[in-house]
């Protein structure tokens, strides 16, 4: 396989996202050849010269507002294009919303073997070879993606974000597509920005702290907020918690919430149905804080607290601030 | 308006899993197939739909192997659905998410299709590959993570919400599209024992799925079970202040999850 690789960033607040980095550092490890960067969307001219603080030296960038109101299948064409021009046989995203879209579509239309969800990966002659979670984290599997063109989505906090190098780096821009109809039609009519606390998002956060029917009234979901507050964690909570209307539908992890995959995972007063563990089961440290010794939350977690989470997660929090000198 | 849900088989969440003897792939011996959990729900959303725009129809389309694919695609009619295709991936079958889109695509493309639903991932592989490939297969838009599914008439488009990381997003888009669903607006319905019971005898369109012609390949090399999780290690304290001094010391110097 030709030894050059495409990274295709994200942008956050008009820089690039946390989770690139982390593909950036994949994707220098895995190229034997030249890395280079690509970003689209508002503001992916500014954007895309910051690959070049991570030791990438060329990026492209197709810096048109449209995109980001289009359909996720208007960037394929663009994405695929811009593989070609750079003679990638790898290219590499984060496994998030768009760009697992992303992957799909580049399957069809740059013909790729293509993985998502991946935490592990390393090139071999032919392709790359991966590891994902499966199940819901109950399995590993290993493939083998084979081919001169190999697509893969890292899932975000499975690699360390590169480290900064800084190089000079050539921006080029990428014409706008020229969009048929079918991806025209689509109106993107609002965006509301997640209702969070101050602090990481949901998906994002290195630690997130969830709660539960036990919290037992959404005022006491205060104490939830402030143990997430003391560690600079987001806050997530049970479809019990967000079906009761405590809080909107955004907090929820689980199967028709959102999929976390955090470092700690703190569980308070969530008994662990399995609903809700397939959206943190891949998390890398898992805490319970529950009342009944026989929650099915323990048998997921890896530490316990068997106790009332009022009692519980206050001293909890007192102790993070002490260690923490806040 | 037709709907089509392509639905998978996957095994249910309580099957103990294990890998096959050359260690490669999941072992499907003695395994119960039930519908994915978010198939469920697009099998849900495309019924009510359905209800409540006169003159619809739900096909539901599987790839996959006998006897599991047709086993719970007979249970998507026994739910309601007025057609079922099982497109025959042939014994061999790892479900590669590109290799299953490619011949969905290929047995639905001359199929009418207003509405493509399809569950955002499935359980088993996770990868959420399916609707992105089968839009640009079908060249029609796509939508990953839809909730809150809406038809329009006055406007002849539908309506719907992503909960996606930075935020809510709303959209409309006229027919045809391809939705990976997340959520219908209830909870998946259960089929009543006459419906199963009539479902048994119900003919189950059968295609062949077309040869890939792609070079890329996916090969599973091993299928890997962690460790029986023993269940979380329990502080034993005295009172809190000692229960939240002993989680904190363990995260910090232990599991080093926070500085
Ligand atoms: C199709 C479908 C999709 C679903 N999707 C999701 C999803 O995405 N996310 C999700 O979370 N759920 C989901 N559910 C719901 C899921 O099945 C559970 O009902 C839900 O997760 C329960 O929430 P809970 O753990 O907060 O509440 P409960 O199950 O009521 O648990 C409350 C826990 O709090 C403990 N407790 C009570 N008081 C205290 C105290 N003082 N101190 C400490 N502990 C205490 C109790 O021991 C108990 O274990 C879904 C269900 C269906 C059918």
């Amino acid at each position: 396989m030709t030894p050059n690789a495409l990274v295709v960033g994200e942008l956050h607040d008009g820089h690039l996202a946390a989770s690139t980095l982390e593909v950036i550092g994949v994707a220098r490890a895995l190229a034997g050849g030249a890395v280079a960067g690509l970003v689209l969307g508002a503001g992916a001219k500014a954007a895309a010269s910051e690959f070049g603080r991570f030791g990438v030296p060329e990026a492209y960038a197709l810096d048109d507002p449209h995109l980001d109101a289009a359909p996720a299948g208007a960037r394929a064409a663009p994405v695929a294009a811009t593989a070609r021009e750079v003679g990638a046989s790898l290219l590499l995203t984060a496994s998030t919303t768009a760009g697992r879209d992303l992957l799909g579509r580049l399957a069809v239309a740059w013909d790729a073997a293509v993985a998502t969800g991946v935490t592990e990966a390393t090139a071999f002659e032919g392709g790359v070879r991966v590891r994902r979670p499966v199940f819901g984290g109950r399995a590993t599997e290993t493939i083998r993606l084979e081919g001169s063109r190999v697509a893969i989505a890292t899932r975000p906090h499975a690699f360390a974000a590169v480290a900064e190098s800084p190089v000079p780096c050539v921006v080029h821009e990428v014409p706008a597509p020229v969009l048929s109809e079918a991806y025209t039609a689509p109106q993107r009519t609002g965006v509301a920005v997640t209702a969070r606390g101050a602090g990481p998002s949901l998906t994002d956060a290195s630690i997130v702290v969830s709660g539960g029917r036990g919290v037992r009234a959404p005022e006491n979901f205060r104490l939830v907020e402030e143990l997430a507050a003391s560690l600079g964690a987001a806050v997530g909570a049970s479809r019990a918690v967000t079906d009761a209307g405590w809080r909107p539908t955004s907090f929820q992890v689980g199967q028709t919430g959102r999929a976390v995959s955090p470092q700690l995972y703190i569980a308070v007063g969530i008994s662990g149905a399995i609903q809700h563990i397939v959206g943190m089961v891949s998390s890398r440290v898992i805490v319970a804080i529950n009342s009944d010794a026989s929650a099915p939350i323990f048998r997921v977690a890896d530490y316990g607290i068997v106790g009332d989470l009022f009692q519980i997660v206050p001293a909890l929090t007192a102790e993070v601030r002490r260690v923490r000198g806040a | 308006m037709e709907i089509v849900v392509c639905v998978k088989p996957v095994p249910d969440a309580e099957t103990r899993l294990r890998a096959t003897s050359d260690g490669t792939r999941l072992d499907p011996e003695g395994v119960k197939f039930v519908l994915a959990g978010y198939d469920e729900s697009a099998v849900e959303q495309a019924l009510l739909l359905k209800e409540s725009i006169a003159g619809s129809r739900v096909h539901v389309v599987a790839f996959g192997p006998a006897p599991r694919t047709e086993e719970v695609l007979r249970a998507t009619i026994a739910l309601g659905a007025d057609q079922a295709t099982w497109v025959d991936s042939g014994a061999d079958a790892g479900a590669e998410p590109v290799r299953a889109a490619r011949a969905i695509a290929g047995a639905i493309a001359s199929a009418p299709h207003d509405l493509v639903l399809c569950g955002k991932q499935a359980n088993d592989d996770e990868s959420g590959l399916v609707p992105a490939a089968l839009g640009e297969l079908l060249r029609v838009p796509e939508f990953s993570c839809v909730v809150d599914l809406r038809w329009d008439s006055a406007t002849s488009r539908f309506r719907f919400q992503r909960p996606i990381e930075t935020g809510v997003e709303s959209w409309s888009a006229p027919a045809p599209l391809v939705v990976g669903l997340q959520q219908a607006w209830n909870d998946p319905r259960t089929a009543k024992l006459p419906a199963i019971l009539k479902s048994r005898k119900a003919a189950i369109g059968k295609v062949a799925a077309a040869s890939a012609s792609s070079e890329s390949r996916v090969v599973a090399e091993r299928f890997e079970l962690p460790p029986p999780r023993t269940g979380a290690k329990l502080i034993e304290y005295k009172t809190p202040e000692d229960a939240a001094q002993q989680l904190v010391r363990i995260l910090r110097e232990e599991a080093k999850v926070f500085p």
